[in-house]
């Protein structure tokens, strides 16, 4: 098949076939960032401008770059995609990252998260989350050094995230967990984007609302982590967190809002979205209570991208007239 | 077509015929052990050893071993050699044994070593079996070492343990994990296609 | 000759010839590559046990040896405890030297390790995490500080510093030693760990 002829094909997701709609749903999930960005600004002040700002022009311009390689339209550019990846990104980000690096993730992120697999619709795993994966494992202590939020005065050398806090160091016997208030206002340390629940509801429910994302993903992962971290909180709440803290705290909901839903790297029918969605949840909770990490929703989604083409596969709806299999 | 001239049997194995680039044969010690340069010279060297000696060895007694049993005769010829560059690594180099730890016996499975003795010194004369083992094992060593090189520098920032990058570099640990060895080597190979491509276009 | 019985004297021929070739070659290297082991120790415990000269294995068993480091007389000045315990990734093995009475560390070397580059693998580093096993009392269980302190100063006699971002790594090193040391005691204890032979050398 002579490929120059093909103009812009998306083949797994069939409702983005209408080109018009693509920029316009682009440009409603930059809006519904926008008010996490803003809360980002607020805690971590400039250093929070700044990261944004970095990953946004450095996602930009690769993907300009790699447009001109590729010799494809620059236009594509203007589908606000990039420009999506590099906001989120930067919101997975630690506020104290150095700028160099952020820009390291950005270009990954774009280079070989999505254009090395063809560009928009093409790319298996979440772009931003690769890009965030390879900070985690290029410079691990940088992406886990955390500074506190502008309004918070402590003297530690090392400021914990509550996550962090609630693994490494015996917070519950310790009587120092994070309260559920300060995690749903945002007044904890973090990345960018995982500070403040409220932000982040505000912006997803203008989505949800729109029908831009599919609510599946979201309840399903919020319900099957509940009930993971639920039941192993019922049996000793001495030693295992609530439920409602492991949905408040750390970067589960601009994950399960904001990331798992991609429509790219997400199932198309709802039984596969289901299916996802649980799998990201269970993932999530093994990780936090089990794993040698404080956070998984990174690694749950990235895991859990990679079932998507079988999911679709087999979750395929029948189509009208067609035989039941057996 | 077969090379016909010596010199097109060893310039094969550089980049037309290329076990790593071309091939993506012996991808396990190519992912593994080039981690940092001095460990990728002494998998290249080792398999070189093997190699050479086992061509030298398959080639001579070609005649002799039914075409049945070749197989199984092939294995025991390359294991021997194997064992051999094994036990002379841990008796004078420790370190890099240790560097290289299971990935030395590992050799043996190293499919550009059987794909030598079964595609080439079975068929051809001693020396120009010799003469194309030499190339092929040339042309990996070369290709772990520009692998080998892109994780060090990037890594580490050294260049066969000598610092290369300042001090305001801070290494990306990602490429001596194995995640780096994966990336650095799908970019590598995306490089070679599109020399290839446009090598094959010119023609 | 048939073909079959070629074949099996082709193969014998071809196994025997190997076999003999190879057991000439690991006769030739067995004893180096057993020195290169032997020296490895031995340098490790001269580095824990500081002015051994000679020394002795007292115990044996499937992931500790305690070897006895000597001075020139042949009296015991401290204990080398060479043990093995889970990592993060793979197994951690140390040489943690004590003194005769087992209440004092003199250093911790790590020998073999494949914790994370940059993160874990710096149990082997000194400033960040060796350093804080020097001269620490062991007369009780070791503990960790957690979040790490920021000057050593900080630290009780028994306190190790936790490296930061490797929380894991430094508690396996820690308890394996804990564990270790216990061990150590009960089987001095018990008079195991005699020198054979008064003034040996």
């Amino acid at each position: 098949m002579p490929e120059k002829n093909n103009s812009f094909i998306i083949q797994s997701s069939p409702h983005l076939r209408e080109k018009d709609s693509v920029p316009k749903i682009m440009f409603s999930v930059i809006i519904s960032l926008l008010p996490a960005a803003f809360a980002s600004v607020y805690f971590f002040r400039f250093r929070a401008a700044l990261l944004l700002f970095s990953c946004l022009a450095a996602s930009l311009i690769t993907e300009a770059l790699f447009l001109w390689l590729r010799k494809r339209p620059l236009r594509y550019l203007l589908d606000g995609s990039a420009a999506i990846t590099g906001i989120l990104l930067a919101m997975t980000l630690p506020p104290s990252l150095p700028l160099e690096f952020a820009i390291i993730g950005a270009v990954v992120a774009i280079g070989l998260g999505k254009q090395a697999f063809g560009g928009l619709g093409h790319n298996i795993f979440n772009p931003a989350l690769v890009g965030r994966a390879f900070l985690q494992t290029a410079f691990p202590v940088a992406m886990t050094t955390w500074i506190p939020p502008a309004m918070i005065k402590v003297n530690t050398a090392t400021f914990a995230t509550p996550l962090g806090n609630l693994k490494f160091q015996d917070a519950i016997s310790q009587g120092t967990l994070t309260s559920l208030e300060e995690l749903f206002w945002g007044n904890v340390g973090g990345c960018l984007g995982e500070t403040s629940a409220l932000a982040l509801m505000l912006g997803a429910l203008y989505l949800l609302l729109r029908r831009s994302i599919d609510w599946r993903i979201p309840v399903g992962i919020i319900l099957s982590l509940s009930l993971f971290t639920g039941i192993f909180w019922l049996t000793n709440p001495g030693k295992y967190a609530s439920p409602l803290f492991h949905v408040l705290a750390g970067s589960l909901l601009i994950g399960a809002l904001f990331m798992a839903t991609d429509m790219v790297t997400s199932p198309i029918s709802p039984l596969g979205a289901w299916i996802y969605a649980l799998g990201i949840g269970l993932v999530i909770g093994l990780i936090r209570l089990f794993g040698g990490y404080a956070e998984g929703v990174m690694y749950s989604i990235l895991f859990m991208n990679a079932f998507v083409p079988l999911l679709n596969k087999y979750t395929r709806p029948r189509i009208l007239g067609e035989e039941r299999k057996t | 077509m077969p090379a016909r001239t010596a010199s097109e049997d060893f310039t094969k194995g550089l980049w037309k015929e290329n076990p790593v680039f071309r091939h993506l044969l012996g991808m396990c010690p190519t992912l593994a052990v080039t981690n940092a340069m001095i460990n990728g010279l002494a998998m290249g060297l080792a398999t070189t050893f093997v190699l050479v000696l086992s061509s030298l060895v398959v080639s001579s007694i070609k005649k002799l071993i039914p075409s049945q049993v070749r197989i199984a005769s092939y294995i025991v010829i390359i294991a021997t050699f194997v064992t051999v560059a094994d036990r002379f690594l841990a008796a004078f180099f420790p370190p890099i044994s240790k560097n290289l730890g299971p990935y030395v016996p590992l050799i043996v499975v190293n499919c550009i070593i059987l794909e030598r003795q079964e595609a080439f010194s079975s068929k051809n004369t001693i020396s120009r079996s010799l003469i194309d083992a030499l190339g092929m094992s040339l042309g990996f060593l070369i290709a772990l070492l520009v692998l080998s090189a892109i994780r060090e520098i990037l890594g580490s920032g050294t260049f066969f343990g000598q610092q290369v990058l300042g001090t305001w570099f801070e290494p990306w640990i990602i490429m001596v994990l194995p995640p780096g060895a994966f990336i650095a080597l799908g970019i590598l190979l995306g490089l070679a296609n599109k020399i290839e491509e446009k090598s094959k276009s010119r023609r | 000759m048939s073909l079959s019985s070629r074949m099996a004297v082709v193969l014998t021929t071809v196994g025997v010839l190997a076999g003999a070739f190879l057991s000439s070659i690991g006769h030739l290297t067995k004893e180096r590559i057993a020195l290169n082991k032997q020296r490895e120790i031995e340098k490790a415990i001269i580095q824990v046990v500081p002015g051994t000269s000679s020394n002795q294995s007292l115990y044996e068993e499937k992931k500790l040896t305690i070897y006895g480091g000597m001075d020139e007389e042949g009296a015991l000045l401290g204990y080398a405890i060479h043990a093995t315990g889970a990592g993060f990734q793979d197994e951690i093995t140390f040489m943690l030297g004590t003194n005769i009475d087992l209440t004092r560390i003199n250093s911790l070397a790590i020998l073999e390790q494949k914790e994370t580059p940059g993160l874990g693998a710096k149990i082997t580093n000194m400033e960040s995490f060796l350093r804080y096993w020097e001269n620490k009392d062991c007369s009780q269980p070791l503990s960790l500080r957690k979040p790490a302190a920021s000057s050593p100063e900080e630290l009780s006699p028994s306190e190790i510093n936790t490296i930061t971002g490797a929380t894991i790594s430094s508690e396996a090193v820690l308890n394996t030693v804990n564990s270790s040391l216990v061990k150590t005691r009960e089987l001095k204890e018990d008079g195991k760990l005699k020198l054979e032979g008064k003034n040996a050398r």
